[in-house]
């Protein structure tokens, strides 16, 4: 059997993901790291990253830190390489750019200071939103409430966050 | 390098595909397969339910309409193992009954073949791939040979579970899996991390990569990948005859031919292919009698779950489940409904991704997450019912309107779910949430109802103007065109199908090898 497959071979470093743009360069960040340092988004906006973060974080708390705006953004860019849960849900990759921008922009139109993410959650949840567009919002609720779990709790680092020794037979070398 | 002509081609490099391969090469029959998909290696097998999705269907979107959809993008595969690469290994006969519904119910379809025509392909399948189960033990199961290897051991979630079955007066026995217990063909035993989803990258799984794939590579059988065929090409001399199969490739269009062609593309990418085989001058082949494509099948199931005062470390066992009950497999006619059902007790469960237990809470979230995910992990039970589907002309793969960018045509299915199963699903379910209570569960919820499985679409029939092929899978009027795999069962049963697939294409082969 290759090396590669002996099992549980643990990486010293597990998390690197991919090339974002900070401040006009390209450079190799994890998510978190990316979303620390400002990232600048390559198909979603700034302000829709923004939004949707503050969702998945009313939701899954810890999942902006974790880096969510940044691992959408990056699946989006990867086309039909996409690893988003959406894959699974007849979200065709094609369309889930608009999927996404649809749900972010939502968002931005129905947040205010009385409607807080926590209230659109909830408002999401039961699709009583009556001036929410597109796909029913439980449904993006649902969805993106998956990709807020895969990036907090879907990785060896958020499996140790809940205690469950992660195990792997090959662990992943980045965790998307 | 891929051979001017060769005695077979098989699209697709699944479960079914590759099996017949390795028989028909060791039968000294000179086999090319032409595959969808990239090319995988155990290498492949990343230990991450979000990597994994790699696995899933990654070819041209299939629509999809009905009220119980068929879940294509989850259940279908791609590249080399199609499907099976990342399948549970739930290995189960299906029952004698499930042959002839027809003849015993009046409702679906009859098998062309009997239980007894397949159990001596049952038994040496599972004795090629690996068995591990107590067949006596498992008193429901069919007659056949006992399995190679003992079951899996019981870990606690399956211990707990088992009361509620025992406090409702049901039986359970160990799961039959394709799943190691002990080495076995120089494969090593299982180690129960419960990453069976993402692929089983040490062998203990008996995914197609370390069954037939070292056997028909040993036998000569070429593999072009990445090779995504559009359609079949009948003989202007002989239109009986299939003359070579279209297929494109690295944006090139190419021909090749064989005396013998088998479709083996997975249910709706093999009713595709042949649907897109139709000229001016001739039908689809397999479709003088507008059956091609009807008939599309998929299991309504769906997940229970509780949490226990009791530890039951869920991230431990495999993916399908430690224990199995079906108690009422054969009163398919009970009362409630109609059809057989069965539990596999016991999933190995990740928190995350479609079928973990945080994604289907919905209702909790912000602060009381992270605690509650850490009780479940701990103290989650769970157990997943799998139901029959029946057979109805109106549930169809067709073709759509929209071409795809190499001008294929992209393939749509309609599936409703009859209501006679539906009512039977809900029975079932609501007996679930009892079990799981009768277990000791302080909170019981379930799942939503899905497609588990894909069947049907080409079935197999003595009449060739009710069925698509012939007992031996050949497409009617058709002299050397063949389909195997899912696509040919004309009824569900309530079991996994990978075992029945498998002996029916160890059926073929022995007919092709016989014949050619």
């Amino acid at each position: 059997m290759p090396a590669s497959l002996s099992r549980r071979h643990l990486m010293a470093r597990s998390t690197a993901a991919g090339f974002f743009m900070v401040a006009g360069q390209w450079l190799w960040l994890t998510p978190q790291e990316a979303e620390a340092k400002a990232f600048e988004p390559q198909v979603l906006t700034a302000d829709q990253c923004t939004a949707l973060a503050k969702l998945a974080d009313a939701l899954v708390p810890g999942a902006a830190a974790a880096g969510f705006a940044a691992y959408i953004d990056l699946q989006l860019q990867a086309g039909d390489a996409s690893l988003l849960i959406g894959k699974y849900l007849g979200v065709d990759t094609a369309a889930q750019t608009g999927f996404y921008q649809s749900a972010a922009d939502n968002l931005i139109a129905l947040a205010s200071e009385v409607m807080s993410f926590s209230d659109l959650a909830k408002g999401m949840a039961s699709d009583s939103l009556s001036e929410w567009m597109g796909p029913p919002a439980s449904y993006v609720l649902f969805v993106l409430r998956a990709d807020a779990l895969d990036v907090s709790y879907g990785t060896p680092e958020g499996f140790e966050a809940l205690g469950i020794p992660y195990m792997a037979h090959i662990m992943p070398e980045t965790s998307w | 390098m891929v051979k001017e002509k060769q005695d077979v081609i098989i699209v697709g490099a699944g479960a079914a595909g590759l099996m017949l391969a390795a028989r028909l090469a060791e039968g000294g029959q000179s086999v090319t397969i032409l595959e969808a998909g990239a090319e995988r290696q155990l290498g492949d097998l990343i230990s991450s339910q979000i990597w994994a999705r790699r696995l899933k269907w990654a070819e041209p979107a299939v629509s999809e309409s009905g009220d119980h959809k068929i879940g294509h993008a989850f259940n279908a595969g791609s590249g080399t193992g199609g499907s099976a690469i990342h399948h549970y290994g739930v290995w189960l006969r299906m029952h004698e009954g499930d042959f002839s519904l027809q003849k015993d119910h009046g409702v679906g379809l009859n098998w062309p073949l009997s239980y007894a025509d397949l159990a001596p392909h049952y038994d040496r399948v599972q004795g090629e791939v690996g068995l591990s189960g107590d067949a006596e033990q498992e008193r429901w199961r069919p007659p056949g040979a006992p399995y190679p290897m003992p079951p899996l051991p019981l870990f606690a979630q399956a211990k707990v579970l088992s009361k509620g079955f025992e406090n409702t007066a049901r039986q359970t026995s160990p799961l039959p899996l394709a799943i190691n217990s002990e080495p076995y063909q120089g494969r090593r035993s299982c180690q129960y991390d419960g990453w069976c989803d993402a692929g089983c990258p040490i062998g203990a799984l008996g995914n197609p990569l370390v069954t037939w794939l070292p056997r028909a590579l040993a036998a000569g059988v070429h593999i072009e990948h990445n090779a995504r065929v559009s359609r079949v090409i009948r003989s202007t001399a002989n239109p009986s005859r299939i003359e070579s199969v279209e297929y494109l490739q690295g944006g090139a269009r190419k021909t090749l031919t064989a005396a013998r062609i088998i479709i083996a593309a997975f249910t709706v990418q093999s009713v595709r292919i042949l649907l897109s085989s139709a000229t001016a001058q001739h039908s689809a082949p397999g479709n003088h009698s507008d059956k091609l494509g009807r008939y599309l099948m998929t299991h309504p199931a769906a997940t229970v779950f509780g949490l226990f005062e009791e530890e039951t470390y869920p991230h431990l066992g495999v993916s399908a489940g430690q224990l199995l009950s079906h108690d009422e497999y054969d009163d398919k006619a009970a009362a409630g409904g109609f059809g057989s059902s069965q539990w596999m007790i016991g999933h190995a469960i990740k928190p995350h991704d479609l079928l973990g237990y945080g994604t289907g809470r919905p209702d909790i979230s912000g602060p009381e997450l992270e605690p509650w995910l850490k009780r479940a992990a701990r103290h989650l039970g769970n157990m997943t019912l799998v139901c029959e589907d029946i057979a109805l002309p109106e549930n169809r793969i067709t073709l759509s309107d929209k071409v795809d960018s190499d001008g294929i045509p992209y393939a749509h299915t309609h599936h409703d779910l009859a209501p006679t199963a539906a009512t039977r699903w809900t029975q079932r379910m609501s007996e679930g949430e009892e079990i799981m209570r009768a277990a000791g569960a302080q909170e019981v919820w379930s799942g939503p109802r899905i497609g588990m499985h894909i069947m049907g679409g080409a079935v197999m029939g003595d009449d060739p103007t009710q069925s698509v092929t012939d007992r031996n899978g050949r497409v009617h009027e058709t002299d050397n065109l063949y389909v195997a795999g899912p696509a040919l069962f004309p009824s569900s049963g309530a079991v996994n199908p990978t075992f029945t697939l498998s002996a029916l294409a160890s059926h073929q082969a022995e007919h092709l090898l016989v014949t050619s």
